[in-house]
């Protein structure tokens, strides 16, 4: 019985995690979303700059659609952050697939809020390099995007008239899915080009960043669907981060009890199997004895 | 021939290589505008690498269809795929290719309406076979065992919003672990990883790692 239990069909697992979300997600309830500190430092690195004249952000979307959940909720809020207090906006990518969450992302809050392309924000698209595309707008901003996504001269447009290197944003948050963040952004541009940097990943990434959090090459982390949904927190704006919270919550405490599970049948076999071995170590023994006495 | 092949790509990386070294460390405009022309050319070099790729994808699923190996089925997708999507971009509402891509287009739909759901959905799938693997997997046969799984329960619980109904203070333990003994492995690892790049890349600059060229090192 115990190995059977050991061994249940992978279908079951299946089913028990489709009827957790599919519940959670028909009957969701109200669940408590406390911001960690790593997501109010990138909030606060943001807010800091509300009152500076000027003041610039640049959004890097290093990511694709795989990590659409995570991250577009994060670049969603960040941008309405930015234009709510005034803060020019400006966009790129270093993944192709990028170009359409970005431009996604941009349109939605620049409808809704009411801002115009060229003067509150731009896009600027996705180039080839990775590295010497960072290290080419950090000597001349202009010479790596001569004009924006939409062909645009970015010497003409007030969001970026102004900027003439990397250097020149007061805030870079990088949204990645890869090793774009520590390989190039905290590399190249923290390092050499002083920039203040906040992160934005996907949760398996997480547990790579904190060095970078605790060297200050990172001045904030918002890490997975439950970072994005502390964001919208602090934003006021529950979105799809938030609400993926309980279906999330429902997914773990199932994987952490099938896990438990799994254990206390595995305890129950190992213990069954030591009583087993034991008696037969003992009849052994004592067919030996009788050998010997006889 | 053998110098086209050989000795040629084997001075170009000792030159750039050196000089890119010694860039980073010249604080003068010269040095970087200098940067600025390598880097410029480099992407030019990247760009041509999206041909190379899209030769090396074709002709690979054009083999596969050839020779009908399993599921040559799915290499026609990929085909159709392509054509849909260049089709679609090159079009662009009527434009085509000459002005920047329109909103609204087929371009913007197939990728809203198709890659994007595709590609989500196929990694939430791994959802079903982390809980399948955790399950089979994840048993407390050792020590170490032990201390990994009772870590990775207050990792999953403090990063969801439920652990906080179950312990107040979750989500403080899950950041310690992250912040002290995950943060100083990392550290580690990270130092490992970092000086090997360095030696591999000097080994590059210096031409002693030669896989690069192609043929092994002879």
């Amino acid at each position: 019985m115990t190995d059977r239990l050991l061994n249940v069909d992978r279908r079951i697992v299946f089913l028990a995690i489709v009827v957790a979300v599919g519940a959670a997600m028909l009957w969701p309830v109200p669940l408590p979303i406390p911001p960690s500190p790593y997501v109010m430092d990138v909030y606060r690195a943001v807010d800091a700059i509300k009152s500076k004249p000027n003041a610039k952000v640049l959004l890097s979307f290093d990511f694709d659609p795989a990590s659409d959940p995570e991250l577009q909720p994060v670049a969603i809020n960040v941008i309405r952050q930015c234009m709510q207090n005034n803060i020019r906006v400006v966009g790129m990518a270093l993944w192709p697939e990028g170009v359409g969450l970005g431009r996604a992302a941009f349109d939605s809050v620049a409808h809704e809020l009411g801002k115009e392309r060229g003067k509150h924000w731009t896009f600027l698209g996705y180039k080839p390099g990775i590295v010497t595309l960072i290290l080419n707008m950090g000597e001349n901003f202009k010479s790596a995007w001569p004009i924006d996504y939409f062909g645009t001269s970015t010497a003409l447009m007030p969001v970026t008239q102004d900027i003439s290197r990397l250097g020149d944003f007061d805030f870079v948050l990088t949204l990645a899915a890869g090793n774009t963040i520590d390989a190039v952004w905290v590399t190249y541009a923290v390092d050499r080009y002083k920039i203040k940097l906040g992160g934005a990943v996907t949760a398996v990434m997480s547990p790579d960043m904190f060095p970078y959090l605790q060297s200050g090459q990172l001045v904030g982390l918002v890490s997975g669907l439950a970072g994005a949904a502390e964001y919208e927190k602090l934003e006021k704006s529950p979105g799809s981060a938030t609400r993926g919270m309980v279906p999330q919550s429902a997914a773990h405490v199932v994987i952490i009890l099938f896990i438990g599970f799994g254990n206390i049948m595995y305890l129950i076999s190992r213990r069954r199997e030591r009583a087993g071995e034991l008696s037969r170590l003992r009849k052994r023994d004592a067919v030996a004895k009788g050998g010997a006495g006889g | 021939m053998l110098f086209l092949k050989r000795t040629l790509p084997l001075i170009i990386a000792f030159v750039f290589g050196i000089t890119a070294i010694a860039l980073y460390y010249i604080p003068h405009q010269k040095a970087a505008n200098l940067t600025e022309t390598f880097a410029m050319w480099d992407r030019l070099i990247a760009a041509f690498a999206y041909f190379l790729a899209l030769y090396s994808l074709i002709s690979l699923h054009a083999r596969r269809i050839r020779r009908q190996q399993a599921g040559w089925g799915y290499s026609l997708f990929v085909y159709f795929g392509i054509v849909a999507m260049v089709a679609a971009g090159f079009y662009n509402r009527g434009h085509w290719a000459l002005v920047g891509l329109e909103s609204d287009g087929a371009y913007d739909w197939l990728f809203t309406y198709v890659y994007i759901p595709a590609e989500a959905s196929m990694f939430a799938l791994l959802a079903f076979f982390i809980a399948s693997a955790a399950y089979r997997t994840f048993r407390a046969r050792t020590t170490e065992a032990v201390i990994l799984l009772v870590a990775a329960a207050i990792v999953m619980l403090g990063r969801v919003p439920v652990g906080v109904l179950i312990w107040s203070r979750m989500p403080e333990l899950q950041e310690w672990l992250m912040s002290v003994p995950n943060m100083a492995a990392k550290r580690g690892i990270l130092l490992g990883v970092y000086l090997g790049a360095v030696a591999t890349a000097l080994r590059v600059i210096f031409g002693i790692e030669r896989s690069y060229l192609g043929g092994g090192e002879d």
